[in-house]
């Protein structure tokens, strides 16, 4: 349609067109047409150019007649003296005249006639009659006289008078025309124009043709040509090829000779009649008309192109056709391709429509299909949860029945926080679209930062050791243990955690995995710089992402901004697995992403890091990967966090738990108590498997200022032993100890694996360490997993025996799955410690050295203690207990310090109270139980609120009537106002059906107005303000559930008002 | 099974589930109304809540399922359920009732679908905890000991 719309302009165009160039033809056409007919017109003109010369020569004969008597006979001298003047002045004044001349019956001539460029007069003096010789002489002629000069000339002589012209002439008086040959030189042609005189003579006058033809032959035929012919076929012109004129009885015909025959045209009578004739291959258009020239009829015929200037105008024309069909042609041929074009394209568009439109609704399926999904999720998860309800149900019972303190009993424990977890890990699967949606938020909450963190490692050590990857909590500096109370969203930081760390787990083969913590240099400054870059980048990257998700982490950014006292927390987890290729590093922290290369063999969806991201993100921190120097095999994540610093709180909580160290000081040794004279610096032994262990727990010990020895091969544990032990015996033992320390920093600084023999000689350092004849005390700490019991415990046991004075603790590390310790073999003092030995276990380790509080530690306490091997379970169990009552006395001081009364000590005093109420009734009654003989009456639809408001309102001591709604109460209080039994006060639910409270306290006020009483009405609202409840009537308002002491405040202050 | 454990672990329990917010101070005043005279007191009451609740909830998941859901009967519902778990102090549920009528109130189906998700679970939970506290108990009644306070 459209393609025909396109070809209408040009069909219009072309119409035009054909009719413009129709036009132009036709103006061609007459053009051509007025151009022949001015050739025509333009040769009469010429033709009448030449004038008929017979009045002037009429008027000549006359005035020369009256110079003669018409009786004489005209002699030669007379001709001379009266005639040849008058012919000289009609020469030189009459125009064109070429020749003038008279010519006598008897055969005298004078003439004067122009040859070349000399005038000449041929004359003849002598007559026929004479019988002379009639001879004709010439003698050139003066211009201005007309009188001749020189010499005469023999000329030839012409027989004038028996020419047919003469005798014509002779007859006619008013002059005779005709064509004749002149008498100079050339004899050409002239038109003669003769007249008698007195018919004695004839004066004639000559025209020369050459001046028609000249003229004639200026004209511009444009590729015409013209024949010219007389009347007596006298030709004049023959332009004309291949034709002549034939005359043909008293008609001339023009004759064509064609190659192929003869044709003829008639051409005398003067119809104007065109004929056609090709000339050398050319058409002609070929007229003959009639023309009287100088008096002479004559014919002519003009033959001009048939297409001269049309024909030049039509090849234009037919050329410009051409090319306007050629511009059209090339015009249509795009267009045809444009059009092509076009409908390929729209098609293609159609195409891709439908295919659009397949794809949405592909995608709107979809769509369905995941809400359906999530729906489904939703319902499964909700079973899960209640299935998992079940098992933390159980657990708790199994807990309940399990021995305390028992292996058991921790494994039901770690049981129940796995369980917990999941119900954690469900929530946040639930949880993710709302991540996705920005919807997520915080729930800030206070807790502590090094126990979280411990707690998470502790959950997928036992994953690890099973794989045999040792699972490592490295302190670094302590600053999470200084910090310890933080503000933040606990749940989500644990998953982050545990998150990162069951990847790590899961993906590494072998060596360690090693989380690490610290509080990051909180520059805030950089930190503002950094986040504004940050909140570009954010802003161009949302772009991309989704909105809301942006939304939600700017916010959640300007939010961490604004708080000061936020602390960076800068987490580290770095495993010695496959490591992640640098290329694949980006794309882990999409969803559903998982790196082929080292995900092959394990499960997961790939969800993990997705969400790891965002609940970074959320907490204001980003995650990445930290490269690893060339050679180093594993991943390390390291990400970090924003949470709040509980400052008070956490000096607060410092004495109270156990991570009471002294290392919140800058230097570590200050921090140590003041040994007593007794003791010493400590000596600790480190004997364990796992490098990165060793190395994290010895740094941890020697920044605290504890000298640590570390035996990394059993082989060398002998002879470290050996080399300790008469060090420690000698007198002299502290500074060789000093010795002892120095080389361990050296050891550990510069090869772990070079002898300690190699060692000798170091300098102490430690000035206060050189304290004479201290005994030392020695912590031994062995990891069984190294090599077999018995061969450490010969080990230990000799060196037991070396010993003389000095205190010697071993700790057995044990794995927690396979225990091999044989605890009959251990020595009553020695303790038993399961793996992972970090966090709270390696702190309660360090509180058996005495520098850090465990003075009771010592040969006395050691030779007190019981022989009895199983004294030692016994120990644990007290020191469980005593860390059980540490923990409610530590919770007591947490709750007391947020502010709410502890439900621990509400306990402690209504156990008092109680006692005192048991010892003393009566006096409690009045103590206790303020409304005593009050009748109250509550209005309460809700059983289960009633069944609290009267129970509260019993045990103050009142005497309390029910009722479930408004109408009840209204006729209670009229019995009672009729009955002169008032309640004493009124507790009013206010929304009750069918009557409400506020409508029920209206009535009452105006029943009770009658008996001039106002019975207090309390109401009870969930609601925060009571202001309806006052317009109502009512004189108090108490906020559900009551709650006794409320109630007694309201209830006070109502009496105080009477 | 030793008494004293017994009793260590309730306070240990009960700790916990102030501690984790579960429970707030109400529930220490509604023990404080159990005596002598009254000594199932608190259990009668929480089951109280639980009826209260479960019909409550049942007929909330209802009124969500209608096709024109009447918010305003739902507010009322939700402000019952708001009432009757502050009463016993169950604290979560009492936070989230604040968050549903806020939903209702706005007339947010999506919320509310959410919240009485989160409600019940939370609901769940409180019941499990209590349930097993109360268990607890009387286990420790029936071992012959008396309930710590």
């Amino acid at each position: 349609m459209q393609a025909l719309l396109v070809l209408i302009p040009p069909s219009i165009m072309i119409t035009w067109w054909h009719k413009t160039t129709r036009q132009i033809e036709q103006n061609v056409d007459f053009n051509t047409h007025s151009l022949d007919s001015g050739f025509q017109s333009q040769i009469h003109i010429i033709a009448d150019s030449i004038p008929p010369l017979n009045s002037s020569a009429a008027s000549l004969a006359n005035l020369l007649t009256s110079s003669f008597n018409q009786t004489d006979e005209i002699s030669f001298d007379e001709i001379e003296t009266k005639v040849a003047p008058t012919l000289f002045l009609a020469f030189t004044t009459i125009p064109y005249l070429s020749q003038i001349s008279y010519v006598g019956l008897e055969g005298l001539v004078f003439s004067y006639h122009i040859d070349g460029n000399q005038t000449l007069s041929t004359y003849a003096n002598s007559s026929f009659s004479s019988r002379k010789k009639h001879v004709w002489y010439k003698q050139p002629v003066d211009n201005q006289t007309g009188k001749l000069y020189g010499e005469p000339v023999r000329s030839h002589s012409f027989n004038v008078v028996n020419t047919s012209w003469f005798q014509v002439a002779l007859n006619h008086s008013s002059g005779y025309s005709s064509l004749e040959n002149g008498w100079n030189n050339g004899g050409e042609p002239l038109f003669l124009t003769s007249v008698s005189l007195l018919g004695k003579g004839v004066i004639a006058m000559g025209v020369p043709v050459k001046r028609l033809t000249d003229r004639l032959g200026g004209i511009n035929l444009y590729g015409g040509s013209l024949s010219l012919i007389t009347m007596d076929e006298k030709l004049l012109l023959n332009g004309i090829p291949n034709t002549k004129f034939i005359y043909v009885n008293g008609t001339i015909f023009l004759q064509f000779m064609w190659p192929n025959g003869v044709k003829n045209f008639p051409c005398s009578n003067d119809t104007s009649e065109t004929y056609m004739m090709v000339i050398d291959g050319k058409e002609y258009n070929v007229r003959c008309s009639t023309v009287k020239i100088s008096g002479v009829q004559s014919v002519y015929a003009l033959a001009l192109p048939h297409e001269g200037i049309a024909s030049f105008v039509y090849s234009k024309i037919n050329f410009s056709h051409i090319a306007l069909v050629v511009t059209m042609v090339l015009l249509v041929i795009p267009l045809v391709f444009f059009i092509s074009s076009m409908t390929t394209n729209a098609q293609r568009e159609i195409y891709l429509h439908d295919k659009l439109i397949k794809q949405m609704e592909a995608t709107q399926q979809a769509e369905r299909k995941s809400m359906n999904k999530s729906l489904a999720l939703v319902g499964a998860s909700h079973d899960i949860r209640a299935a998992l309800a079940g098992i933390t149900g159980y657990i708790d019972l199994c807990l309940a029945n399990a021995a305390p303190g028992s292996d058991f009993e921790t494994y039901l424990k770690q049981m129940s926080l796995c369980a917990q977890d999941l119900l954690g890990l469900l929530n946040s699967i639930l949880d993710t679209s709302k991540i996705e949606a920005g919807m997520m938020n915080l729930e800030e909450q206070e807790f502590n930062l090094a126990d979280l963190i411990e707690h998470v490692v502790d959950l997928y050590h036992p994953v690890g050791m099973i794989k045999g990857v040792d699972v490592v909590l490295d302190p670094c500096d302590g600053s999470i243990i200084k910090l310890s109370q933080v503000k933040g969203d606990r749940g989500k930081l644990k998953q982050i955690l545990s998150n990162i760390l069951s990847n790590a787990v899961k993906f590494t083969v072998e060596g360690h995995v090693c989380v690490r913590a610290w509080v990051g240099k909180h520059d805030f400054e950089t930190e503002i710089l950094a986040s504004t870059r940050k909140g570009v980048g954010k802003y161009v990257s949302r772009l991309f992402s989704d909105k809301n998700e942006g939304n939600g982490n700017v916010k959640a950014e300007s939010a961490v901004r604004q708080n000061r006292d936020l602390v960076e927390i800068v987490f580290e987890v770095n495993d010695t697995g496959k490591g992640i290729p640098k290329e694949k590093q980006k794309s882990v922290f999409e969803n559903y992403v998982q790196v082929k290369e080292t995900a092959a063999g394990q499960v997961g969806t790939g969800l993990g890091l997705g969400i790891v991201q965002s609940l970074v993100h959320l907490m204001g921190g980003e995650i990445g990967i930290v490269d690893k120097e060339f050679g180093e095999k594993g991943t390390c994540f390291r990400f970090t966090v924003f949470l709040t610093a509980c400052e008070t709180q956490g000096a607060a909580m410092y004495g109270g738990t156990n991570s009471s160290f002294a290392i919140r000081n800058s230097s570590p040794k200050l921090g140590i108590r003041t040994p007593s004279p007794k003791l010493d610096g400590s000596q600790v032994v480190l004997f364990m498997q796992n490098i990165e262990r060793r190395r994290v727990s010895q740094k941890f010990l020697e920044s605290l200022g504890i000298s640590v020895l570390v035996v990394d091969q059993c082989h060398q544990f002998p002879s470290a032993m050996k080399k300790i032990q008469p060090k420690l015996n000698s007198l002299h033992h502290s500074s060789r100890r000093s010795d002892m320390s120095c080389r361990s920093d050296i050891s550990s600084s510069s090869s772990k694996d070079m002898p300690l023999s190699a060692m000798e000689g170091a300098e102490h350092k430690l000035p206060f360490n050189r304290r004479k004849d201290a005994p030392s005390f020695n912590l031994l700490v062995i990891d069984v997993n190294a090599e077999s019991f018995s061969e450490l415990w010969r080990i230990v046991a000799e060196f037991r025996r070396g010993l003389h004075s000095t205190c010697c603790k071993v700790i057995w590390l044990d794995k927690p799955t396979s225990p091999c310790i044989d605890p009959k073999r251990l020595d009553p003092d020695d303790e038993i410690l399961l793996q992972p030995f970090h966090g709270s276990r390696l702190h309660r380790v360090i509180k058996l050295l005495p520098e850090f509080g465990n003075l009771s530690q010592g040969i006395s306490s050691s030779s007190e203690s019981s022989k009895h091997p199983y004294s030692k379970t016994r120990l644990r169990n007290t020191q469980r207990n005593d860390e059980i009552q540490e923990y409610i006395s530590s919770s007591d001081e947490q709750y007391s310090k947020q502010g709410s009364s502890s439900p621990t000590l509400v306990y402690t005093r209504g156990r008092l109270k109680s006692k005192r109420k048991n010892e003393d009734s009566a006096e409690s009654s009045n103590g206790e139980m303020p409304l005593i003989g009050k009748r109250i009456l509550i209005a309460e639809d809700n059983k289960m609120l009633s069944i609290l408001a009267i129970t509260t309102a019993t045990q103050l001591g009142a005497d309390v009537e029910h009722c479930e709604n408004g109408n009840e109460a209204l006729e209670r209080v009229c019995n009672g106002l009729k009955a002169q039994r008032n309640y004493d006060y009124v507790l009013m639910d206010c929304e009750m059906l069918p009557m409400n409270g506020y409508e029920a306290t209206r009535r009452i006020r105006i029943e009770e107005e009658r008996y001039g009483v106002r019975i207090p009405i309390i109401a009870l609202t969930a609601h925060r303000s009571g202001t309806e409840a006052l317009e109502a009537g009512m004189d108090a308002h108490l906020n559900k559930p009551l709650v006794a002491n409320e109630l007694m405040k309201v209830i006070e202050s109502l009496q105080t008002k009477k | 099974m030793d008494l004293v454990q017994l009793q260590r672990q309730l306070v240990d329990y009960r700790t916990s589930l102030y501690h984790e917010g579960f429970l707030d101070e109400q529930f220490t005043q509604l023990q404080s109304l159990q005596d002598e005279n009254n000594p199932d007191f608190v259990v009668e009451v929480v089951s109280l809540f639980f009826e209260d609740s479960e019909r409550l909830l049942n007929e909330l998941s209802k009124a969500l399922e209608q096709q024109v859901i009447d918010f305003k009967r739902m507010d009322a519902q939700v402000h019952q359920l708001k009432g009757s778990s502050s009463s016993i102090g169950a604290h979560r549920v009492q936070k989230l009732c604040i968050v549903f009528r806020n939903y209702c109130e706005a007339q947010n189906v999506e919320g509310c679908l959410k919240c009485l998700q989160q409600v019940k679970h939370e609901y769940g939970i409180i019941k499990t905890k209590l349930e097993s506290m109360f268990q607890l108990e009387q286990q420790i009644l029936n071992a012959g000991g008396s309930i710590p306070v």
